[in-house]
């Protein structure tokens, strides 16, 4: 019996990106990327600043066109501008900043946003902000202003407004870079529930090994190419790698990493904390 | 050079003091006040009851007395690099020194000593816009522009925000540095304790503009559940060790980066084979 | 840890006032405006006072708002009494002090400039107080669609005032934080000439403008990225359709206006 492999939501196939000013001077932005996110993927794109890892994901939604090579969402190139409404209709993006997204002066209107630029019924639009607010816990929320709300509060109304577009992948800038720990968790806790529960596909840029950690795979990039695509328990651990990108490992990749240095065997691929316990727990020798 | 009770709408009851040299952390999760804390300790904000004392006198609402007192403390806001607005990476940093009334030859003296102290290269860099410098290195010349004060007392709100794990690490390294060999009171207002829990004397946690702990940062740190329990998080190490314990390795508990860790595991390794 | 900062006063509600459609809300007001420059008996000014205390009343608007609101224009109204009382001459003499007299048609224009003056801040605070900001803006949006024949964006100046009023608050803690940041460097932003002063702010106001700008920059892309385009039809969440009251209240207006010029011009 044939298994139908499944679309990729996004395609991305041979691309190259150059800012307008930088062309000869500087490399581009990105170089000869190819990358596929499949259906209800976690994928984290990681990289030290100036890796290509923003470029390349408003890559993804039009936000930028390639320079060269394209890019397919749901089949559908990001050229053509008439299917735009679509591409971003398919393709959500949360920024770094919380602020400097919310767009209107109460949740309710915000998380609107989107569905009026689509022109949707007032009738719909309603009922899509009422579901998607329970969803996420903000209907209490939904008169307040975005200067009382907490940086985890106005992430996860920038998340609803998403949302409520009925995406099929949602792409995220560093959403977690501005908040306080227990913000980060909220988001993080968000996504991670709405990519196991929703099957929505996730592409998450990040520069914290902890929070690539949560992904089904991860891709590396390095001044504007992939140099690595693989699962978390390879990319992580591969500290080679990561410290010569100006990258870190997890805490307990680190640490075991130092251990090995000092003469004590312990298994190669340790990237969460409990796989560090159990090797040390487990009477290693020291040689 | 202490802090005496001041109670307000965002703090209540807080009363603590900083050690001439000592270098604090100042945790708690936002909302706490720790923000509207640090505006008290440099004379911006007035308590509603209470005082702030430094050097044994109280701080007032005398211009001039309050112009004298930021000479001797420095402060650094979350984010300071957006507070730019000269042309030059010079007149940034001469901003602070240029109010306090210096003439400009000692003011170009400041600039160049603060330049070197936060460990960035000044032949090129102060003629540079600093619009054009890397966010990195406009984290650096924030501090700079502070540092050119040569404050006695430094206090920094979230001074790694932004920043990638390698520029944390420098960044905490660099206000540790300055602490021990210029000693330079060091407070720290943070979320992180990750890179930094290893570096402190002393802390204070605030919760819900209360102070709900306070004392050397060893014996605060030990105590795990209060520390939970007012939503702070360990750091990973920290937590790493908690758990070796728990299971049954004889490690101390009291380790707070990952060099400590490497070390306390060998050693407990090594004592149980020999 | 922000306060809540509103701005032209709103409080919120929802009587019928309140829930009247800000469309109908400004031409009404107008009209009240015409009205009670038309008047020209105190007696129907004062009528018109009464009228706009029952309607603060069928706003549920606390008494204090009203004393509030008159704050302002309190000095200008007792100026102009005393220059109508002393100078204006005619009628019976009431009181004679000296050199000055206060007649009785003094007393009376007087009176009649000051009921008006309070009549008209009381029922353009009556708007104010029970419209939002933003639904004042979509009202006034409304009028100036017309004009995107001429080549005025009209949805698109809406957006902008839109987006303004939503920075506005975001932007005053900012400028607070700025001012303490730049404090704290030893700035002082109050003494000396204006010309110090002026030179004193530019810590101030450049950082404020490139924030700005980058903060215009990051909400555009994050606009576009949920599919926002210029000129692009859009629908809205909350539609203000013009309600049977809505036209009642007009129809009223438009009557009474109607009555008093009959009644004051015609007869």
């Amino acid at each position: 019996m044939a298994v139908v492999k499944a679309e990729p939501i996004i395609e991305a196939k041979k691309i190259y990106y150059s800012y307008a000013g930088e062309e000869e001077e500087f490399s581009p932005a990105l170089s000869d990327v190819d990358l596929k996110i499949n259906q209800g993927e976690y994928l984290t794109l990681l990289g030290a600043n100036g890796s290509g890892k923003t470029t390349l994901l408003k890559l993804l939604n039009a936000l930028l066109i390639p320079s060269q090579g394209e890019v397919l969402v749901k089949g559908i190139s990001t050229v053509e501008a008439e299917q735009l409404e679509l591409v971003r209709q398919t393709c959500g993006m949360i920024f770094q900043n919380p602020d400097n997204q919310i767009v209107a002066t109460t949740v309710e209107e915000d998380i609107a946003f989107g569905l009026e630029n689509l022109a949707l019924p007032s009738a719909e639009i309603r009922r899509r902000v009422d579901n998607v607010a329970s969803r996420l816990g903000l209907t209490h929320l939904l008169q307040h202003p975005p200067h009382r709300l907490s940086g985890g509060e106005k992430q996860r109304t920038a998340i609803a407004g998403i949302l409520a577009m009925q995406p099929a992948c949602i792409l995220m800038d560093e959403p977690t870079a501005m908040l306080d720990p227990a913000g980060r968790l909220e988001v993080l806790k968000t996504v991670k529930d709405l990519n196991k529960k929703e099957s929505l596909a996730i592409v998450h840029v990040t520069h914290s090994p902890a929070e690539a950690a949560e992904a089904d795979r991860i891709v590396v990039l390095e001044l504007g190419r992939i140099v690595a695509d693989g699962k978390p328990e390879e990319i992580l651990t591969n500290l080679k790698l990561l410290h010569k990108l100006g990258l870190e490992g997890t805490v307990a990749a680190e640490l075991a990493d130092l251990l090995r240095q000092e003469g004590l065997k312990l298994p190669a691929a340790i990237m969460s904390n409990r796989e560090l316990i159990e090797s040390l727990c487990s009477s290693e020798q020291i040689s | 050079m202490p802090g005496t009770p001041f109670a307000s709408d965002a703090l209540d009851n807080i009363t603590f003091s900083l050690g001439r040299g000592s270098f604090t952390l100042l945790i708690g999760p936002s909302g706490s006040g720790k923000t509207t804390l640090i505006q008290h300790l440099n004379g911006l904000l007035k308590p509603t009851s209470g005082a702030v004392y430094f050097d044994g006198k109280k701080i007032g609402a005398d211009k001039a007395a309050l112009l004298s007192l930021r000479r001797r403390i420095g402060l650094v806001f979350q984010m300071p690099e957006e507070q730019f607005f000269s042309e030059t990476v010079y007149d940034e940093i001469a901003y602070a020194p240029r109010n306090l009334g210096l003439d400009e030859n000692k003011v170009k003296e400041r600039v160049v000593k603060a330049v070197e102290r936060v460990g960035l290269e000044h032949k090129d860099l102060l003629d540079r816009h600093p619009f054009q410098l890397s966010a990195g290195q406009k984290r650096l010349v924030a501090f700079a522009a502070v540092l050119s004060i040569e404050p006695e007392v430094l206090i920094l709100d979230e001074p790694a925000a932004g920043l990638d794990p390698a520029g944390k690490q420098k960044l905490f390294n660099l206000l540790y540095g300055l602490n021990r060999s210029e000693e330079i009171t060091v407070l720290v207002s943070t979320h992180h304790l990750d890179e930094v829990a290893a570096l402190a004397d002393y802390l204070l946690a605030l919760k819900g503009g209360r102070l709900m702990m306070a004392g050397k940062a060893r014996e605060v740190l030990a105590r795990r559940t209060e520390l939970q329990g007012l939503g702070l998080a360990l750091p990973q190490v920290t937590e790493i060790m908690d758990q070796l314990s728990v299971r049954g390795l004889p490690v101390r508990k009291d380790i707070y980066s990952l060099s400590a860790a490497c070390e306390e595991i060998i050693r407990v390794k090594r004592a149980d084979q020999g | 840890m922000s306060r809540s900062i509103t701005l032209g006063h709103y409080l919120p509600g929802d009587s019928a006032i309140h829930q009247l459609n800000p469309r109908i809300k400004v031409p009404v007001l107008m009209v009240i405006l015409v009205i009670l420059f038309a008047i020209k008996t105190l007696t129907g000014l004062v009528a018109m006072l009464v009228a706009v205390f029952l309607l603060f009343a069928v706003a549920r608007v606390p008494f204090s708002y009203f004393l509030k609101g008159l704050r302002p224009i309190i000095y200008i109204a007792l100026f102009a009494l005393i220059i109508f009382i002393f100078f204006t001459k005619g009628g019976v003499v009431l009181f004679r002090f000296g050199p000055f007299t206060v007649e009785s048609e003094g007393l009376w224009q007087g009176l009649f400039v000051i009921i008006r003056l309070v009549t008209l801040v009381l029922f353009s605070l009556l708007l104010t107080l029970t419209t939002t900001p933003l639904s004042l803006t979509h009202g006034l949006g409304y009028y100036l669609k017309p004009l995107s024949r001429i080549g005025l964006p009209a949805e698109e100046v809406v957006m902008i005032m839109a987006i303004a009023l939503r920075f506005i608050p975001t932007l005053i803690e900012e400028s607070q934080r700025l001012m303490r940041a730049q404090v704290s460097r030893g700035a002082d932003f109050e003494s000396g000439s204006i010309f110090r002063k002026a030179k004193n702010l530019v810590p101030l106001i450049v950082p404020l403008f490139v924030s700005a700008f980058r903060r215009a920059d990051e909400l555009a892309l994050a606009m576009e990225a949920r599919g926002y385009r210029l000129g692009a039809r859009r629908t809205r969440l909350h539609e203000d359709l013009i309600k049977t009251q809505d036209w009642l209240v007009l129809l009223m207006a438009l009557l009474l206006l109607a009555a008093v010029i009959y009644n004051q011009y015609l007869r």
